[in-house]
């Protein structure tokens, strides 16, 4: 039997290879491996299952059984410049005058300190270049992110607690100056 | 090391161990006046330390109070830079506040922030975290490694891996597990707690405050009824009080070690020690946020840090961010 992490070496492997099939078989189990359009992978169990180490994960597998495994990026809900007109309002993100507050890392974003806590900024509010406009945190990493510019904030571009991208644009600022 | 000189005295008889120093000595050492060597150990004695006179040989320090002030840590400390400058307090509000403005305020790599008691001690999104007074290490590291942004979530990780090899190489009796991403626990009760701050902008780290809470001296009595179950120290693990000092001295040792591994030569091999030691990789887990509640097998961390779930579907969840519970300990 393959350890949760033989398997998902083999795959990441197979998947950044030209491979377009592989099969590998070892102590009487097999990993068949196929590349479609998506990863499908098939996993056949032996028949006599062997016995894992102990605290390894198991992928339990029947037999014939196929285990979609399927490589979920973290999904930016409004990632793209062009595809962000999530709230059915004109988004100026191509707007030269308008400032763009965007993140220096993937991570959550906060729009406010805690749950409980207005947000630190909306829209209409006035900012300094040193205004904490929101928190960009991963790994328990948090990261304040500061306006840049004095202006005012014309648009708010993610929601809050979103996954966010390296760069992808936060928040639009009118700058004043 | 900057270190006043009353620390330098202290640091001085410390490290002398068993051997009486002479007032003249200690005089001409630190270069200033007999009398004024002996109104530092009035003043001292005043503290809570307290020396013998022996004579013809000078003095003897038999008895140190249990802080974990400059002078104590700096005596175990073995770092090219991290714990040179020690900010020690009996008590503040949050080492973190002071972290922020000593950041801005140009300190050094490798400075550390300390305090017997906080009041105002800190966790994820503002809830508090309980510092009880002089039972354990409440400090913060301020980093300024060479990194870019997107390079510093692994930091968080590698304290926990500084932390528990610190742990393993002073203790014998428990073992410390990591609970991704960086909770310390020992059979399965945190025991320490690591919060990062970072200041930066978009192509640069001005600096990493690495805020660590290290229940050390606690016994069960010291926690409150809400944190009984679920919290617990190194000296009931231990089955005996340690020296904090000497714990925060290895602490920084490893920090300093591992992080300037990780600049040189990237996250590999500081991954697998995370691995080796981690007690959520391989387990049914529930990850929380405010948004979902995800469960599965945690199967890894990738070269990020991030955590890899797979889901019953077969999915595989990246997660950035979320309380951990382990659900087959």
């Amino acid at each position: 039997m393959f350890k949760v992490q033989e398997l998902r070496e083999i795959i990441k492997l197979v998947d950044s290879s030209s491979l377009d099939e592989f099969l590998y078989e070892v102590d009487g189990a097999k990993i068949k491996l196929k590349k479609n359009q998506g990863v499908v992978t098939e996993v056949v169990a032996p028949k006599v299952q062997t016995v894992v180490q102990q605290a390894q994960p198991q992928v339990q597998a029947q037999p014939k059984e196929e285990v979609k495994v399927e490589e979920v990026k973290p999904q930016a809900e409004s990632a793209a410049p062009a595809a962000s007109t999530s709230e059915a309002k004109p988004v100026n993100l191509d707007d030269p005058t308008l400032h763009k507050i965007t993140s220096p890392m993937v991570g959550t974003f906060y729009a406010a300190p805690s749950p409980d806590s207005p947000p630190y900024v909306k829209v209409g509010d006035k900012v300094e270049p040193d205004t904490i406009v929101c928190i960009v945190e991963a790994m328990k990493l948090f990261n304040e992110i500061e306006a840049e510019v004095k202006g005012e904030i014309v648009e708010v571009l993610v929601k809050n607690e979103q996954l966010v991208e390296f760069g992808q644009p936060l928040f639009l600022v009118k700058p004043t100056e | 090391m900057n270190l006043s000189m009353k620390d330098k005295i202290i640091k001085r008889f410390l490290e002398a161990k068993d051997e009486p120093i002479s007032g003249q000595q200690l005089a001409d050492d630190l270069g200033i006046s007999r009398t004024a060597i002996w109104k530092h150990l009035q003043n001292l004695q005043e503290e809570g330390y307290e020396f013998i006179t022996i004579k013809k040989k000078g003095y003897k320090l038999i008895a140190v109070p249990d802080r974990v002030d400059a002078a104590k840590i700096s005596s175990y400390l073995k770092t090219k830079r991290f714990g040179h400058t020690i900010h020690y307090f009996e008590e503040i509000d949050s080492t973190q506040r002071l972290a922020h403005q000593l950041a801005r305020d140009g300190a050094k790599d490798g400075t550390i922030i300390i305090a017997e008691e906080q009041t105002g001690g800190k966790g994820r999104m503002q809830r508090t975290w309980y510092s009880a007074k002089g039972k354990g290490i409440w400090m913060t590291v301020i980093v300024r490694p060479d990194l870019l942004p997107h390079q510093a979530p692994q930091l968080t990780l590698i304290a926990a891996v500084s932390i528990v090899m610190a742990m393993k190489s002073l203790y014998t009796n428990f073992t410390p597990e990591i609970k991704w991403p960086n909770d310390i626990l020992i059979n399965g009760k945190k025991c320490v707690g690591i919060l990062t701050e970072m200041l930066a902008e978009m192509d640069r780290v001005d600096g990493l405050l690495i805020g660590i809470g290290i229940n050390a001296n606690h016994e069960q009595t010291d926690f409150p009824d809400e944190l009984q179950e679920i919290a617990t120290s190194v000296a009931i693990e231990e089955k005996q009080k340690v020296d904090r000092a000497q714990l925060v001295a290895e602490i920084l040792s490893y920090l300093e070690r591992y992080t300037d591994e990780y600049i040189e030569n990237g996250f590999k091999s500081i991954k697998q020690l995370w691995v080796e030691h981690s007690c959520t990789i391989g387990k049914r887990i529930r990850a929380s946020t405010i948004r979902e509640v995800i469960e599965g097998q945690a199967i890894g961390i990738t070269d990020e840090g991030v955590l890899e779930i797979l889901l019953d579907n077969g999915q595989i969840k990246k997660v950035y961010s979320a309380d951990i519970e382990i659900q087959n300990q």
